[in-house]
């Protein structure tokens, strides 16, 4: 994160419901993290590491690039 | 408020470094001498007991209620940031410490910049880590 609006940015509370509503508790649990972690990054609060990044994505059986955006300046 | 295990020990972690340095400092300053006394070091010592018994209730408390400790990235981020924060707040206390030692005679000034100096950045440490898990890193 850092300065200015965050530029990583994500889907995953709306792919968590899409998942059969799967709780921000279950996903911690499957990838690893606190669930105030989770809800962290939900909120764009914290960019979680290339690690967890993929394993969310893994969790919620998706590629990356559907989970996560990049947004150029 | 939606809380984790670190971040309520965060919490008691400022109140009881606060509640007791307070008490300890106020305690002390009235009664200053140029070097420390072995009163002085009574009352340091009851302070560390103090602090011992308010951290240690308190997380025993937060365990009841809140038994997962688990710790992850993030933790360890915000904590690493924070120590950042408080190291600076340490260096310049000792050095303030350093120069007050050349100039003034005795002990007493000196052991309490230092002292005052850990204990600040103890806290600045504490309230840099409760910013960023509200604010985010």
């Amino acid at each position: 994160m850092g300065k200015g609006a965050p530029r990583i940015s994500n889907d995953i509370r709306a792919l968590r419901f899409a998942r059969g509503e799967m709780t921000q508790q279950a996903l911690a649990d499957r990838i690893g993290v606190t669930r105030q972690t989770v809800n962290a990054i939900e909120g764009n609060k914290y960019s979680p590491s290339l690690e967890v990044a993929f394993r969310i994505a893994r969790a919620l059986e998706l590629p990356l690039e559907k989970v996560f955006q990049y947004e150029e300046d | 408020m939606d809380m984790s295990f670190k971040e309520k020990s965060l919490w008691v972690q400022l109140l009881g470094l606060l509640g007791v340095y307070a008490w300890y400092f106020a305690t002390v300053l009235p009664a200053a001498a140029p070097s420390v006394m072995p009163q002085h070091v009574v009352l340091f010592a009851v302070a560390v007991g103090y602090l011992v018994a308010v951290q240690g209730a308190g997380h025993i408390v937060i365990a009841v209620f809140d038994p997962r400790d688990d710790t992850d990235e993030r933790d360890r981020l915000i904590a690493l940031k924070g120590a950042y924060a408080g190291s600076w707040v340490l260096a310049a206390g000792v050095f303030t410490a350093l120069y007050a030692a050349i100039g003034t005679e005795g002990n007493f000034l000196f052991t309490h910049l230092l002292l005052a100096s850990w204990v600040l950045s103890c806290l600045v440490e504490i309230a840099a880590q409760l910013y960023l898990y509200r604010h985010g890193t």
